[in-house]
């Protein structure tokens, strides 16, 4: 897909390019909000105060590699053992930021930059999938990442202060809110036979791989060995 | 734990991150990159979304369960269906939710 020319985008096109995206990025808002809470009653069990929790949410942004690092912590890990281990869990974006790049390269660098920082396994997933429908532009894959952000930090902010006085979140069936995106997503990118072999394959590769390697890196070295097995097989 | 030591994390967490997530796009953006990377970046989507719903619905948790009894599972079914027709990820969102609720109380 060309980027949208962002000349073009001022004002209300992109007032309103913002708000369909913030739109578009609601069932992430709805799922990080649990997490969210359950990440800022596991900081403030382990010492954080309310404004640390909810900065590291703000600041960091990264569901698995935030509560990886509080583990850490708890473990008796040293700030260098917390840090390096949220390195190695986040590794992953670094292969979505590259997928991504081609998508953004018209786009300025302050933009370039707020996509980076709010670039999440559900925000790259969604952006990327507007974007091959070709409706995504930078202030709707912005709209994405504020909605994202927002939820993942107020339910931090919410989780701290009430502590595990609203019980476990989990109880509402909000752990389900991120496998039905991701589900839905998933339906909306198998457009023919080429994708669906690789889903497949995909799918299959990742279960396997459960067995010897931690979830996060099982899905991630999955992808890789796909993406590579159907590049050189493709005539 | 001291606050200096909280902070601490925090501001390392937060270098960390928008380095891994920032030099990429900063970088390769830039560059026009050969096809047959481009090819390659291009199947990452669809294999991560497939991959995650594997591992999400058939493992939930880390354990797996047995198709008959899971409910991850069964509620990806109406999940996907809704999407097919509606083509709302929100409205798949909150269909897949209640579904899932409906089949955990059901299957116990």
């Amino acid at each position: 897909m060309p980027a949208t020319d962002l000349s073009t985008l001022h004002g209300a096109g992109a007032r309103a390019s913002l708000l369909r995206g913030a739109r578009l990025g609601m069932p992430i808002f709805l799922g990080y909000l649990p997490i969210g809470m359950a990440f800022g009653i596991a900081a403030i069990a382990l010492g954080f105060t309310v404004a640390q929790a909810s900065g590291c949410s703000a600041l960091v942004i990264a569901g698995a590699g935030q509560f990886i690092a509080v583990e850490t912590l708890r473990g008796g890990g040293g700030l260098a053992a917390a840090l390096i281990a949220t390195g190695v869990v986040n590794l992953r974006y670094v292969l979505f930021s590259a997928t991504m790049s081609p998508r953004l390269h018209e786009y300025p660098r302050w933009q370039q930059f707020l996509l980076a920082f709010t670039l999440t396994d559900e925000t790259f997933a969604l952006n990327i999938s507007d974007a091959r429908e070709g409706k995504a532009d930078a202030y709707s894959m912005l709209g994405v990442g504020a909605i994202s952000w927002l939820g993942w930090t107020l339910g931090t902010t919410i989780g701290g202060l009430a502590g595990s006085a609203i019980g476990d979140p989990r109880a509402w069936g909000v752990d389900f809110a991120m496998p039905a995106m991701f589900t839905a997503l998933l339906v909306g990118q198998v457009t023919g036979r080429r994708e669906l072999v690789a889903a497949a394959l995909a799918a299959v590769l990742a279960l396997g791989l459960t067995l010897v390697l931690p979830g996060e890196w099982a899905v991630i070295t999955a992808a890789v060995g796909t993406a590579t097995v159907m590049t050189a097989v493709r005539p | 734990m001291s606050a200096a030591v909280v902070w601490g994390v925090i501001g390392g967490m937060a270098l960390t991150n928008i380095l891994m997530r920032g030099v990429p796009i900063l970088l390769l953006s830039r560059l026009k990159l050969p096809t047959i990377m481009e090819r390659w970046l291009g199947y990452i989507p669809v294999c991560v979304m497939s991959a995650i719903v594997a591992t999400s619905v058939l493992r939930p948790g880390g354990a797996w369960l047995s198709p008959l009894h899971n409910p991850y599972l069964l509620a990806a079914v109406p999940t996907a269906v809704v999407y097919r027709f509606s083509k709302s990820f929100l409205g798949a969102t909150v269909a897949g939710v209640v579904a899932f609720l409906a089949l955990r109380y059901l299957l116990g």
